[in-house]
């Protein structure tokens, strides 16, 4: 049973799902999205397959593990520093743009950096602990969030305003060449895989095949609503109005007999707890990725040192950076991540398989 | 003297009880030319009857085969089958004689049911209605009448500098966690208390070991929960003097779950233990999410609620946090004082405080209505929370979420909660995690 697999994919997917993902998505939708789109569902699922499959031969191990007894310390020492690297951006550009969401839907009188407060003491709590017990948590959220999202995405495709026909227009653009900034972002929906760097420690057992069917169906399914949900309610032209369309398109929503009427705040409620372990899945990755670079000279004082570190990029950050500049960096990111990613699994495949024959 | 086959039996007798049990007995009695061995289980043998009944005779009969003869007339003892049968016997409260070539049953139960009192604090509609006594010798007896298992162990520690409590551990040596038990015996070692009074100590003392918000240890006064738990491989501790024995490691399902979740039947009692965690939440969420509703956003409710708050609100002149405070302090002021009270003049506070206080609060504009219907249901659905010491966490935990509601609006009601589930997840009661639902017995 690797629901813990499972659930990691699902966060990823769930957080992209509002974020930055659809927003690129429709920005090309006349402009190879779609093909984009279509060809990230094999690339993401032959990532999965050739992390996950490299990693069986390490059972139970996380990459300080693997790379503990490597004669190269200064190259382990690098590679471990520019993932971290990596796992700190990408936590911190989702806790960054939820955070302007929040700040636009939620509270648009309070400072930013109220609002990043509370998230980081919520998230030092949650990274703090030990991986099995990150995955424990995990799975409370998913078990409070997942029917309410599965709820609301059904209201969504069952809503009268949902014009099919806009749909159908965005797919007869399937056949433009594809775009690498699309192709990106859609690829991000599917990398949650990454995550295993660190909790493999915690995955028991190999990968079984419906592992993979379950990662490749709800892809497809979630790129789908990502995608094409916005574009149904706002418009072929509209949705590209929206900063973020699906949380506009949450808020088309009505519950008619509910005392919450509103779909948004209902949605952003849920979002509050998905976007928090997200975050916290990312930096805990970091921050043991960081304790692994120390080895045996990580003491209390230096986490604590890293965690400072962490606070003060983010206040920094907060204040720097409005939602045009994150959303033009963010771009720029999602293409560096691909590169690297496919760099990083492919030589980790190659090496183990070299490694253990 | 005992023939081989007699002493075998014996041996193996004392083997399937085995120390360490610190209720069993086995003695020798002998006069000049006569010899017995009784085995017997202090707790649940009534020794006046031993003695009256089989000592007496025994050292007044001088001749061997007389004393023979009484045995095997005696109404209350039965001569020995096998050692199944003599060892549930044991268990029972039956004395166990060899005597020469024999060995006899003899029935000296103890009727342990008049010692006791019923519960007070935890009440059931059904089920047993008796609470442990302020004996130990009585209390670890109900425990034993309760759990017939010759598998119980019982150690006997002692704690508290000057008062040199006595205290008795017990547990199932098949479904208790080796680990965990050794955990317990350092934890009793390291106890620095001088009077040691009462098993509610011994929480007090866990949670400034590692500062834990949650109980982590629970204390009950009911014999049937104590040996539920026991079955499930909890340890139990008896103080001497208290009638209330304390269960660890106990998770957060346990504190949810009354001793009538098994008295009813399956879907009541389910029913009854979701109401609980429904109950528990609603309690600890309730005045923050009034507070960021009210203050911050009220455009979460349809139209017509949120303006019947407001209507509500209208004639309070301050801000909706600190008409919550008010209340809420209100609240707990009236909880504490018919605790304290006398029986006889409470009713009478909690009439006053809460039908006069809360109609008169809202005529003088001093709380909104709804808020009156709010902070009631704070409380209520506090009462539901069946063990007492973790319904006052909850009392407490509910200030966090609205100042965090008060600060930060409803991504701080939300993220408060989340924070709690957290701190919840990190916790845990000797090596347990603290929101474990299914209990794995360890497999041998």
């Amino acid at each position: 049973m690797n629901r813990y697999f499972l659930y990691l994919v699902l966060i990823n997917m769930f957080i992209n799902a509002i974020i930055f993902v659809p927003s690129i998505l429709i920005k090309y939708s006349f402009n190879g999205a779609v093909a984009s789109v279509i060809l990230s569902i094999p690339y993401g699922i032959l990532m999965t397959y050739l992390y996950s499959k490299a990693l069986t031969k390490f059972p139970e191990q996380g990459l300080p593990e693997i790379l503990a007894d490597s004669k190269h310390k200064l190259l382990s020492n690098l590679h471990m520093g520019f993932i971290q690297l990596a796992y700190f951006t990408a936590g911190l550009i989702t806790l960054l743009g939820f955070l302007d969401i929040l700040s636009r839907f939620v509270n648009p009188e309070e400072p930013r950096l109220f609002l990043l407060i509370i998230y980081l003491a919520a998230i030092f709590l949650v990274i703090g602990m030990p991986t099995e017990r990150i995955m424990y948590f995990v799975e409370i959220i998913l078990f409070f969030s997942v029917p309410f999202l599965g709820f609301i995405v059904f209201k969504a495709y069952t809503g009268e305003e949902l014009s099919w026909d806009s749909i159908l227009e965005v797919t007869t653009y399937t056949f433009e060449w594809p775009n690498l900034k699309a192709f990106a972002a859609a690829t991000y929906v599917f990398s949650g895989y990454v995550n295993l760097i660190i909790f493999n420690r915690v995955i028991k057992g190999k990968l079984k095949i419906w592992n993979y069917l379950f990662v490749l169906f709800v892809g497809i399914f979630n790129l789908f609503t990502t995608f094409m949900i916005p574009i149904g309610y706002h418009g072929a032209d509209g949705a590209k109005e929206y900063l973020f369309p699906w949380i506009s398109t949450a808020d088309s929503l009505r519950l008619v007999y509910s005392p919450i009427e509103r779909v948004i705040f209902l949605f952003l409620m849920l979002y509050m707890g998905i976007t928090l372990v997200s975050v916290s899945v990312h930096w805990h990755a970091a921050l043991e990725l960081l304790k692994g670079t120390f080895g045996k000279k990580a003491t209390e004082k230096k986490k604590w040192l890293v965690i400072a570190a962490f606070i003060i990029i983010s206040i920094f950050s907060v204040y720097q950076i409005n939602t045009i500049r994150l959303n033009k960096i963010t771009e720029y990111w999602m293409i560096v991540r691909l590169v690297v990613e496919t760099i990083f699994v492919v030589s980790f495949y190659i090496w183990a398989r070299r490694k253990t024959t | 003297m005992p023939t081989m086959k007699v002493e075998s039996i014996r041996k193996n007798l004392l083997s399937k009880i085995e120390a360490p049990a610190a209720d069993l007995i086995a003695k020798e009695v002998r006069t000049k030319d006569k010899y017995m061995e009784i085995l017997y289980i202090s707790t649940i043998s009534d020794e006046a009857i031993i003695h009256d009944k089989l000592l007496t005779p025994f050292f007044e009969m001088d001749n061997q085969q007389d004393f023979l003869t009484f045995l095997q007339s005696h109404p209350k003892s039965t001569p020995f089958k096998d050692e199944q049968k003599a060892v549930e016997d044991l268990l029972k409260g039956f004395v166990i004689i060899f005597y020469q070539n024999d060995i006899f049953t003899f029935d000296s139960k103890v009727n342990l049911a008049k010692d006791t009192s019923g519960t007070v604090v935890e009440t059931t509609v059904q089920g047993p209605q008796s609470g442990f006594t302020e004996n130990l010798h009585t209390n670890v007896g109900l425990i034993r009448e309760k759990y017939p298992v010759p598998d119980l162990t019982i150690e006997q520690h002692s704690v508290g500098t000057l008062s040199k409590t006595d205290v008795m551990l017990l547990y199932d040596r098949r479904f208790a966690d080796p680990d965990t038990v050794e955990e317990m015996r350092d934890f009793l070692k390291s106890v620095h208390i001088q009077m040691f009074q009462s098993g509610e100590q011994l929480l007090d003392s866990i949670t400034k070991h590692n500062r834990s918000f949650f109980p982590t240890m629970l204390v009950t006064e009911r014999p049937d929960r104590a040996s539920v738990n026991l079955s499930t491989g909890k340890l139990i501790i008896l103080v001497n003097g208290s009638p209330f024995a304390v269960i660890a490691p106990t998770v957060m399902k346990d504190f949810m779950s009354s001793m009538e979740d098994i008295y009813q039947t399956y879907w009541v009692g389910r029913f009854l233990q979701m109401l609980r965690y429904i109950g528990f939440n609603i309690s600890v969420v309730l005045p923050g999410l009034y507070v960021a509703t009210t203050a911050y956003n009220p455009e979460v409710f349809r139209v017509q609620l949120a303006l019947s708050i407001a209507g509500s609100r209208t004639a309070v002149p301050y801000p909706a946090f600190i008409e919550v405070l008010i209340m809420l302090f209100m609240m707990e002021l009236l909880t504490e004082a018919s605790i304290r009270l006398p029986k006889a003049i409470g009713p009478t506070a909690t009439t006053v405080g809460g039908l006069i206080l809360g109609q008169a609060a809202t005529e003088a504009g001093l709380v909104s209505n709804i808020m009156v219907i709010i902070v009631s249901f704070v409380a209520i659905t506090n009462f539901v929370v069946p063990i007492n010491t973790f319904s006052f966490t909850i009392r407490v935990l509910k200030y966090l979420i609205w100042a965090l509601g008060t600060v930060f609006g409803l991504v701080g009601v939300v993220l408060g909660f989340l924070m709690i589930n957290a701190y919840m997840v990190k916790l845990d009661s000797f090596g347990v995690p603290y929101l474990t639902l299914l209990q794995s017995k360890p497999k041998n």
